[in-house]
């Protein structure tokens, strides 16, 4: 976008660390991350890439799979942008600001390929097709939002959600028709941003205040069983072999356990 | 209403605001462009800058605060992801300003006491007003007082900001063209979105109004109070521009709504805004059902 004297998105480890966070919390920061992968995919996708032919069956599960997603994406966007009010300063803020967009971009280019699809009314099919786990999170999630729980909001929010989503993001790109695994990997690299986001702010704070690892143990204790209720929905709309449904379990709680979070 | 939310989807704004009018500025200005040396080493102008962008912080953060507290209560997925941008439009606004504050001196660690010494008092009670709204969950008493009455009135201070400074501070007037660009979009989501919500909802138009009249009472005692206390820095600006020759060699004098802005007194000046503003406001306004209502002067 520019041509700051600042090091490129990355290298941001080469500054101090009050720096640093000013960097990586901007805007300027946020555009040079996203416009390599955007700039030349309208909707997420480049414009060239053909459908592929899915049957009848395969087409209602991914609808479905989308739908949830779709879900997850909105109550990213509805928490981030209800922190960005709780948030204790400028710069947590503005990054809060960058999250907004992109959870809303996600959403968006998600509707989009449901459209694709032949979706006609999106947002009933999209409650018609809630995951009733999915739903829970969402409503524990905007909780904590409102009560202006920060700690466990970011914790809800920028750790488990974000963990979720890419562990399930991950699993079904790899397995997705060309078009859904070229949306889905757009998707991956933001929330690689947002779940820095959050380990930084909680890492620092355990580290400041550590009396709150218990708060936040209570939290995922709390989360736990929604998360794998929606990972089983998922993992079954995507016909992963039950074999296999352990491995993303572990990609989940490896993001988590960064923190200190284990089982 | 699908149709015109399709004009302000993300795809639109990236391609229009970030890859656009934004592409190869930095913090909004060219890059390396620097405040004038006349405004940094004269003491009565630097601090008249700071006081001027220090409204435009605390106008910003309340546009932040009200279109992210906006998208939880939202009712569609066209109207979310609008605010999204704006939000994301807001926070870049929140930070181009803050870095003015830094270009013209004030150190980070002084950033808060700073906003705080020189934030109008006026201005902190309109903000109050509007995210009060915000704080119940008021979706269309929030898109009024956010996108119609907030937005409204940063779209014409910063246009006459920007007359003012076009000559005089090119990195400033670049800064500005860009929120302009990003205001006129907020504007007219506003108009658009609400008109319709106003004809479903005829039983919310009495509060709105009245939210309206409160926001516009304290917008106007802002402004009664910047220029009251704006005398001795344009002053001592047109003095020092005309000891250096600027606009003597014939380029025009910067004319905004009829008024020289070389020349006005400050009472012209707040005159010529209030009523730019207000004329806009029963404009946009009585496009969405809503009648202007006139506070008491203040």
């Amino acid at each position: 976008m520019e041509n700051r004297v600042s090091p490129t998105p990355s290298e941001p480890h080469d500054l101090a660390p009050e720096v640093f966070l000013d960097e990586v919390h901007s805007f300027e920061f946020w555009f040079q991350a996203v416009e390599g992968y955007l700039s030349t995919s309208p909707y997420g996708r480049k414009p060239e890439l053909a459908d592929s032919d899915l049957d009848e069956s395969e087409r209602e599960a991914l609808v479905t799979t989308l739908c949830n997603y779709a879900i997850g994406e909105t109550a990213a966007l509805d928490a981030s942008s209800g922190l960005i009010r709780i948030a204790p300063n400028r710069r947590a803020k503005i990054f809060l600001a960058t999250q907004v967009v992109d959870e809303a971009r996600h959403l968006e280019v998600l509707l989009h390929r449901l459209r694709e699809l032949g979706v006609v009314e999106l947002e009933a099919e999209v409650q018609r097709r809630a995951n009733h786990s999915l739903l829970s999170f969402r409503n524990r999630l905007l909780q904590f939002v409102d009560g202006r729980d920060w700690e466990a909001a970011v914790f809800a929010q920028n750790v488990i959600l974000e963990s979720m989503e890419f562990a399930v993001f991950q699993a079904h790109a790899e397995r997705a028709d060309p078009i859904t695994r070229q949306v889905l990997s757009g998707i991956i690299k933001d929330e690689r941003r947002h779940l820095g986001f959050g380990e930084n702010e909680l890492g620092r704070r355990l580290h400041e205040t550590p009396h709150i690892r218990n708060r936040l143990q209570a939290v995922k204790n709390d989360l736990d069983a929604l998360v794998l209720g929606t990972f089983e929905d998922t993992l079954e709309q995507l016909r992963v072999a039950r074999s296999q449904r352990p491995e993303l379990g572990r990609r989940y709680l490896a993001s988590v356990e960064r923190l200190g979070f284990g089982l | 209403m699908s149709d015109f939310l399709s004009a302000y989807s993300i795809q639109n704004w990236l391609e229009s605001c970030p890859q656009g009018y934004l592409e190869g500025t930095d913090y909004g200005h060219e890059p390396g462009a620097k405040e004038p040396a006349v405004v940094l080493d004269n003491p009565t102008l630097a601090r008249d800058a700071i006081r001027t962008t220090v409204q435009l912080v605390v106008g910003e953060r309340c546009a932040l605060a009200a279109s992210s507290g906006l998208i939880n209560c939202a009712p569609d997925y066209g109207s979310k992801t609008f605010l999204a941008t704006q939000t994301l439009d807001e926070a870049r606004h929140v930070e181009i300003f803050t870095q003015r504050l830094y270009d013209l001196g004030v150190k980070k660690s002084d950033l808060e006491s700073t906003i705080t010494e020189y934030a109008n008092p006026n201005l902190v009670k309109f903000a109050e007003v509007l995210l009060e709204k915000i704080d119940k969950g008021d979706f269309i008493a929030g898109v009024v007082g956010q996108n119609i009455v907030l937005e409204g009135m940063a779209f014409s201070v910063f246009e006459m900001l920007h007359a003012s400074m076009n000559d005089l501070n090119p990195k400033f007037a670049r800064t500005l063209s860009g929120t302009i660009a990003d205001e006129r979009r907020h504007v007219g989501f506003g108009e658009n979105r609400i008109g319709s919500l106003i004809r479903e909802h005829p039983e919310r138009k009495s509060d709105v109004e009245r939210m309206q009249k409160d926001m516009t009472y304290h917008m106007l005692a802002t402004f009664s109070s910047q220029f009251a206390t704006a005398g001795e820095a344009m002053t001592e600006g047109r003095r020092l521009m005309q000891d250096s020759g600027g606009n003597g060699d014939g380029a025009p004098a910067p004319i905004w709504h009829g008024a020289n802005l070389s020349t006005a007194t400050p009472e012209e000046m707040e005159g010529v805004l209030s009523d730019t503003v207000l004329k806009e406001f029963k404009v946009r306004l009585g496009r969405i059902g809503i009648d202007y209502q006139t506070p008491v002067a203040p």
